[in-house]
């Protein structure tokens, strides 16, 4: 797929949309079928699309694995740190403690959005994370 | 063959694929075979006669107060079970990368005999 | 703070983990700081614990029969001691290596917290997601050092133990079919009214969580992973993999078993009487004739775990008080004796041989490991001042007790067969060796060692010796901390 240059072209104009549908999916996770788990996966398509038309090095140099790292373990501290507020306030562990909404809006569903978001970071990375593990392999065999 | 029957049957074929076929991959596909057929069962477990899928909308076609609603909560289970096969999936591709670094082949019969 | 103390026993270790992960520095001083932590909030429940109260905590608010909840009464007061005593000491033990980086702690991290959440939860899928969680983390633990050998044991045990796992989501789904919620109790409750109107349903869930459970703690047609993955891994590694992980399948299968199909008496009685009896005496025999002939001193080691579960699951088929009291002793007996053992086999390994049979000599190079070593051999066998005679002599009781006396003539002639192999070991420890100048290297001298090494590879063994030996003088100071959690088996039976 290197050499096809209607992938390649595609494959960086269409990078951005698929970011934004991923991040749709993460966010209207309460409402529609999605929410964090699937958005991060469509989000690390995205980034695999890219390997597979463009090759693991020149993605490897805009989406460095050292800070694709280091996203994934903030993210998930980030999760617990989030579940532990509520804590603070006196509620159980991972209690809804935002305002809810109006039901069927976006903005409703208090601690659900927050932890959606950094659930589909995590995922993102750690997808690309094991990808990229696989790929780089290749060579060595 | 209600779908409780054929998730049954995806298992045991994946459960054949397990215990013999030789290639190292062909093992790992049966094990992801093995996962789904149990999705298969959960979900289909949830299901209702003449229910809708379980979404919350906002418009009047769909009479929130009155439907019958599959039930949702198999399928929130299910989505922690499949990101659970994909890492157990992903655990075992590095352990066949490994193995295939070190000895060369990845058929059971020559693994076993060094 | 004080009443949110049972998740932060299993969250801190998990966060721990992965700050360790993400800068690399301080590693031991946070891991052993971690499960410090973690072990006293734990001795924090233990006054409250003993009184015979039940201490629950719902995440999210959620009251009980439609959210997690995590649930601490004496059954699993006992079993979460087990693991974060155990683990405290793997960790100390693996201090002195320096080829253990910051991947090997935070898989251990995981495992600890993961094995005490599934301990904790009183929810049948939330334990087999952490359930889940354990196996993976043992599967990257096992091949830590990347020999051919212990990859290729690591992924036979991944193929067996996923298979068992599913099964067990399978024994699951059916029982959530049936009765609508997923919390034990509540479906402990219901359990009657289903078994009235389809009880073929209840008898496959049943068998497909003995079935999953059994390959999780090696009952003997589905223990072909163990003598593999328990002697390829690295001794701390194996420690911990002998002495508590098999056991928490032990205490999935008690909770069940006894906790949830026990409101339905029938189930419990063919389930035990039936099943756990003769597969117990079954593994029990197995182990003990494997064992004889191994060469090797982990795998030898490894078969007599095997043979040690399998008096256990006898002890626990007899449905009677003393069979509960003997078997759950044994399973905190067994956990320091095989715990220090594969400490010692790691000593000896290092500064002698992994084959038995080039161990010559090795009494009279290094005697206090020797002299540990006879010591532990003594209590898994069985005799006097030990530990472990207390607990057979119980389980031996309960089978005169109940009725099967020809299980007690099984298990005194499986642990005279014990006694045969670990008593070879010993005679060749003390024998002189064979070639007069064997190449057996010093024990000052170790590669990749600390300047204090011996303190921290030679303590864990002292102190687990010393509980052992406390616990067979004393048997009543072991007994106080089993008899509240043996209450807790007998309560749907009795009634």
């Amino acid at each position: 797929m290197k050499n096809s240059r209607i992938i390649r072209t595609l494959a960086q104009k269409l990078l951005p949309f698929i970011f934004l549908f991923g991040f749709y999916l993460t966010f209207h996770g309460h409402l529609s079928p999605g929410g964090g788990f699937q958005g991060g996966v469509v989000i690390a398509t995205a980034i695999i699309l890219l390997t597979l038309s463009y090759g693991i090095k020149e993605t490897e140099n805009r989406f460095k694995e050292k800070h694709l790292s280091v996203l994934e373990k903030l993210a998930i501290l980030a999760f617990i740190f989030l579940g532990l507020l509520g804590i603070f306030f006196g509620y159980p562990f991972l209690k809804n403690f935002l305002p809810l909404g109006q039901r069927g809006y976006v903005a409703s569903a208090g601690l659900m959005i927050p932890l959606n978001f950094v659930i589909s970071i995590k995922v993102a990375a750690g997808m690309t994370g094991i990808f990229y593990a696989l790929v780089k392999y290749r060579g060595e065999i | 063959m209600t779908p409780i029957n054929i998730s049954l049957l995806l298992f045991m074929i994946g459960l054949y694929g397990v215990i013999s076929k030789n290639n190292l991959i062909k093992k790992i596909i049966g094990l992801a075979i093995i996962n789904a057929s149990v999705v298969l069962f959960f979900i289909a477990i949830g299901y209702r006669e003449g229910g809708l899928a379980p979404i919350m909308s906002r418009s009047e076609a769909v009479d929130s107060a009155n439907q019958i609603f599959v039930n949702p909560i198999p399928q929130a289970l299910m989505l922690t079970a499949i990101v659970v096969s994909i890492s157990l999936t992903a655990v075992a591709l590095a352990l066949v990368v490994k193995i295939y670094s070190k000895y060369k082949t990845l058929d059971v019969q020559k693994l076993y005999e060094e | 703070m004080l009443n949110h103390l049972p998740i932060l026993i299993i969250i801190f270790p998990l966060s721990i983990a992965f700050i360790i992960l993400l800068f690399k520095k301080y590693i031991i001083a946070l891991s052993t700081f971690s499960i410090l932590f973690s072990l006293a909030s734990l001795l924090k429940f233990a006054p409250s614990v003993y009184k015979g109260q039940i201490i629950s905590y719902h995440l999210g608010g959620w009251p009980a029969p439609l959210g997690i909840s995590l649930l601490i009464d004496s059954l699993s007061f006992f079993f979460a001691l087990t693991v974060l005593l155990i683990g405290m000491m793997v960790i100390i033990y693996s201090i002195p290596d320096k080829k253990y980086n910051h991947n090997y702690y935070f898989l251990l991290l995981i495992l600890l917290s993961s094995m005490v959440g599934t301990i904790f939860t009183a929810d049948i899928f939330n334990m087999y997601i952490l359930y889940d969680l354990v196996a993976i983390a043992t599967y990257l633990l096992i091949a830590y050092y990347q020999h051919g050998v212990a990859l290729k044991a690591s992924f036979n045990y991944l193929l067996m133990s996923a298979v068992g796992l599913s099964l067990f989501l399978l024994g699951v789904g059916s029982l959530y079919a049936m009765s609508g919620t997923l919390h034990i109790a509540s479906i402990s409750e219901q359990l009657p009214e289903i078994f009235a109107h389809n009880p073929q349903i209840i008898i496959m869930s049943l068998v497909l969580v003995i079935t999953s459970m059994g390959i999780k703690m090696a009952m003997v047609p589905l223990h072909g992973w163990l003598p593999d993955a328990h002697s390829l891994a690295p001794s701390p590694v194996s420690a911990i993999l002998s002495g508590v992980v098999v056991k928490v399948g032990l205490y999935c299968l008690i909770r069940l078993i006894f906790g949830l199909f026990s409101t339905e008496k029938i189930l419990v009685n063919i389930a035990s009487h039936y099943i756990l009896m003769v597969f117990g005496a079954i593994t029990l025999l197995f182990g003990a004739m494997m064992a004889l002939t191994q060469t090797d001193l982990k795998r030898m080691l490894a078969y007599s775990t095997i043979n040690q579960i399998g008096l256990i699951l006898i002890g626990l088929g007899f449905n009677i008080y003393s069979g509960f009291e003997g078997a759950l002793f044994h399973v905190l007996n067994h956990a320091l004796l095989k715990s220090a053992l594969f400490f010692c086999a790691g000593i000896i390994i290092k500064t002698g041989s992994k084959k038995i049979k080039e161990l010559a000599g090795f009494g009279k190079k290094n005697p206090v490991v020797a002299f540990c070593f006879v010591i532990l051999s003594l209590g898994i066998i069985g005799i006097p001042p030990m530990n472990g005679f207390v607990s057979k002599f119980l389980i031996c009781l309960a089978a005169i007790e109940a009725g099967y006396s020809i299980l007690a003539l099984v298990i005194i002639f499986a642990s005279l067969i014990t006694a045969a192999y670990y008593f070879r070991v010993i005679q060749i420890f003390y024998s002189e060796p064979i070639q007069p100048n064997s190449n057996l290297p010093n024990i000052d001298v170790a590669e990749n060692s600390l300047f204090w090494d011996k303190y921290f590879r030679l303590w864990p063994i002292y102190i687990l010796t010393g509980f052992s030996l406390m616990l067979g003088i004393l048997p009543s100071l072991g007994l106080l901390l089993i008899r509240p959690a043996v209450k807790i088996l007998l309560l749907n039976i009795i009634k």
